[in-house]
């Protein structure tokens, strides 16, 4: 019998608030930089004061993407196109090895681009149907996104969209692990992307979600969390195939979970996410004793950062407290679809360097709080095994485990 | 070893009725499921033809939340996902042998809830941004629709949904395929939903792909699809655990295959490339031969383009055996449901293969392609082993599912 075929890292490719490069991204974080900034994407009249989001700004997508011709191609399309580029340029996956064999996408997203739709429907509404622009429709499917990279970068593997709120991102890492784990792909891009428009701003303000200052993961002053864009993406393949081209190895995807509350109380989160941790440290053949170190999904919200700590405090016990703790989103904001991507791919700077970014802000967490090792200092730790956890406001969760590459750091 | 998959429960809502006898007998009869537009004004489109659902009540099926709060595409979904269960003869909640946290949803879609940024539309251009309220961030996302199925019935498994436009479904019932043989659920619900929208109608009709009065796949004189809504759901479960609790089983659900064109966003590949590496994938995935396949349900769409290229890519992968396998589109009565569309026809499948029975494909009076059977007009009963069922998006996504059947 064969071994279970292996899911490695070779690259990674982000475009993020902080940064262009995976190690941009885990030095500014290492720093404590914020990257939200005040919103310039959208006029914010009526919407508040001093409103602040994780915009990438300046973003020329020429300096990713050349001279081809990017009209037909909306914001969301371009982030992930250049975080596209940016993975396959940093795995060794040039065009001529890509005309040879497949590599496939697998993207997660919430919105793919809510504004793409909006505005075709309003054109058509205002002006008629004749002035809704069948190009717009194209990008209006959620699968939009991921069509454009196929076509921009030829990636004729598989091909898919993974929706699930704040979870997209991990999602989507799994899903396609689990694609290269039962054979049907031997390389993947993998992640998200995201885009901040006036239309998901709006709706998230709306529904209450957002704070009202900076957010603060864990810390009792917490009251919602800031929109971010951008996309993170992995690229992984089956590990002998990887070591065959002579690809740079970077880590291991050494297991997955997933589960959903269907109550949707903070009890029913904190469940879900235990078992989704549960289910991925099962899946990596380890245990809470051998994970050094947790890319929290927290952003600021009060009742996910709470499910969230009690998760993790169930499943690891008394261990919870040594725990060394990072959480991106103090710094990067809510990306949804992208926040996966961003906390792997900045996950991949710490089993690098040893370096675990600290949570910016966090000052003062409420009594009887577990995670312990939840810090605003930026540390060393040796990390070999590292758990990721998602965990989204409609109750989807998430947990994948990476490890270092053997031999590795 | 490998588990195997049944397909032991179905429910699909669609424009010519609800419920799994309803809709079949629909189907076999060659129902049509056209006519004008109601659910807003068509005067300035050269079209006005719909595949609407008319007449759904979600009261019946909504028991844990108030369908007032829930977007059109959940509502379908639920009713489609709640006539599934009953029809696999699961009562969630009652029966101890099913745990929550080990029975998931997987669904597909298009445009997820377009009703609802179609309602944040209308606020914005008149100018009531402040009318906004919450229900959009806790509707709109396509996400929400594989949520209310989840909450609806109490899965706290597996939670996904995978919006590969109009072959969503195949897609969703493919991951569904991959959760199960690797142990992570023990039932999942898959399928897809999509509801009716002047968004869809408007980019199909720039398109120029909307039909003026009927849909004619594989005809001669074919002028376009019809844009519908619509759900259908699948019960899955293990093979053996089915059998264990004396469930009918309907279909093994054998095998998937994924592909991507990377070509164009809303055309095929001109030599249907992708269409054809989506199915070989998926018969080597069921351990299947071409010739061994007994019915394909074709994507079918009939719009000009679509139909050519989707003969030239099963031609590319059924070779000689092609001719002597029927091929049908319902989509000819039932227009195209978007993300329901290739869920409702995983359901025909299943169907055809538990009945061996085959839908026709209606209007079809001029076949394009002589030597080609596409079921003309009247359903066919002939022994139906193994059913392929094919589905092609915008965006290149190209998926193929197999169901064969399970002898006892």
């Amino acid at each position: 019998m064969s071994a279970r075929p292996t899911v490695v890292v070779t690259g990674a490719g982000v475009l993020s608030p902080l940064g262009d490069s995976p190690e941009a991204l885990h030095a500014a974080l290492a720093e404590g930089r914020s990257g939200l900034k005040p919103i310039e994407l959208f006029p914010v009249d009526g919407l508040g004061d001093g409103l602040k989001a994780g915009e990438i700004r300046p973003f020329e997508p020429r300096d990713y993407l050349g001279e081809r011709n990017l009209r037909p191609i909306d914001r969301t399309s371009r982030l992930l196109l250049s975080a596209a580029q940016r993975a396959l340029d940093e795995s060794g996956w040039t065009p001529e090895l890509r005309a040879g064999r497949e590599i496939g996408l697998v993207l997660g997203t919430t919105f793919c681009s809510v504004k793409t739709i909006s505005e075709f429907d309003r054109r058509n509404l205002q002006l008629g149907p004749s002035y809704a622009s069948p190009f717009d429709f194209a990008n209006s499917v959620i699968n939009a996104a991921a069509g454009q990279a196929a076509i921009w970068h030829g990636l004729r593997g598989l091909n898919s969209t993974i929706s699930a709120g704040e979870a997209s991102g991990l999602l989507a890492i799994s899903y396609a692990a689990q694609q290269i784990r039962s054979g049907r792909a031997s390389a993947l891009l993998a992640g998200g992307a995201e885009e901040i428009c006036y239309e998901s701003f709006l709706g998230h303000q709306r529904a209450g979600r957002l704070g009202a200052s900076a957010p603060v993961p864990f810390d009792a002053r917490r009251d919602g969390f800031a929109l971010a864009e951008g996309a993170g993406l992995l690229v992984l393949e089956e590990g002998g195939e990887a070591r065959a081209r002579g690809a740079q190895v970077l880590a291991e995807v050494l297991g997955h979970g997933s589960a959903f509350d269907p109550d949707g109380t903070p009890e029913g989160a904190a469940r879900a996410l235990a078992r989704a941790v549960r289910i991925a440290l099962e899946d990596a053949g380890t245990g809470p004793e051998e994970i050094d170190a947790l890319s929290a999904a927290a952003n600021g919200s009060v009742t996910g950062d709470r499910a969230e700590a009690a998760a993790i405090a169930e499943v690891f016990g008394g261990r919870a407290g040594e725990l060394p703790v990072t959480a991106v989103k103090s710094m990067l904001g809510e990306a949804l679809g992208a926040s996966g991507g961003f906390q792997a791919v900045a996950l991949l700077g710490t089993l690098n360097t040893g370096i675990l970014p600290g949570i910016l802000g966090l000052e003062r967490t409420e009594e009887g709080f577990p995670l312990t090792g939840a810090s605003a200092a930026t540390r060393q730790v040796a990390v070999r095994r590292a758990l990721l956890t998602a965990l989204g406001t409609d109750g989807h969760a998430c947990a994948v485990v990476l490890g270092a590459a053997a031999g590795g750091s | 070893m490998d588990i195997r998959i049944a397909v032991t429960g179905l429910g699909w809502v669609t424009p010519i009725g609800a419920g799994r006898e309803e809709v079949w007998e629909g189907l076999l009869a060659g129902r049509s499921g056209f006519a004008p537009v109601e659910s807003f004004d068509t005067r300035l489109f050269n079209s006005h033809l719909g595949a609407e659902v008319r007449g759904f009540h979600p009261e019946p099926f909504t028991r844990r939340q108030d369908p007032a709060t829930l977007g059109r595409a959940s509502l379908l979904a639920i009713a489609a996902a709640r006539m599934a269960l009953e029809d696999a003869g699961i009562e969630p909640g009652e029966d101890p042998s099913w745990k929550p946290e080990r029975a998931g949803v997987a669904m597909g879609t298009t445009s997820g809830e377009p009703l609802e940024v179609e309602k944040l539309d209308d606020l914005l251009l008149a100018g009531e941004s402040e009318k906004v309220g919450a229900e959009f961030i806790s509707n709109y996302p396509c996400h929400q629709i594989a949520t209310h199925v989840a909450r609806e019935f109490g899965f706290a498994g597996v939670n996904v949904m995978i919006p590969a436009a109009c072959a969503a479904g195949n897609y969703a019932l493919g991951h569904a395929l991959d959760t199960l043989r690797s142990g992570r659920a023990d039932l999942m619900l898959a399928g897809g939903a999509d509801a009716f929208s002047r968004i869809t109608y408007t980019g199909f009709s720039r398109l120029g792909a909307i039909a003026p009065e009927r849909c004619q796949p594989f005809d001669r004189n074919r002028k376009g699809m019809i844009p519908g809504e619509g759900a259908a759901v699948l019960v899955l479960e293990p093979l053996e655990r089915a059998r264990a609790r004396g469930a009918r089983i309907y279909a093994e659900l054998a095998g998937y295959g994924l592909s991507c064109d990377a070509h164009h966003m809303t055309a095929a590949h001109p030599e249907g490339d992708g269409a054809a590496r989506a199915m070989e994938r998926a018969l080597a995935d069921a351990g299947a031969r071409p010739e061994e396949v007994s019915y394909i349900s074709a994507h079918g769409t009939g719009t000009p383009t679509n139909d050519r290229l989707e003969v030239l890519a099963v031609r590319r992968v059924f070779g000689e055996a092609l001719p002597r396998i029927p091929m049908s589109s319902i989509k000819s009565m039932i227009g195209h449901t978007m993300g329901a569309a290739s869920a409702i026809e995983a359901a025909v499948c299943a169907l055809a293969v538990a009945g061996d029975l085959v839908p026709p494909t209606m209007n079809l009076e001029e076949p394009e392609e002589a030597d080609l059977d596409f079921v003309p007009n009247t359903p066919r009963e002939l022994p139906v082993r193994i059913a392929m069922n094919n589905a092609y998006a915008f965006g290149g996504n190209n998926a193929s599912v197999i169901f064969r059947k399970v002898e006892n």
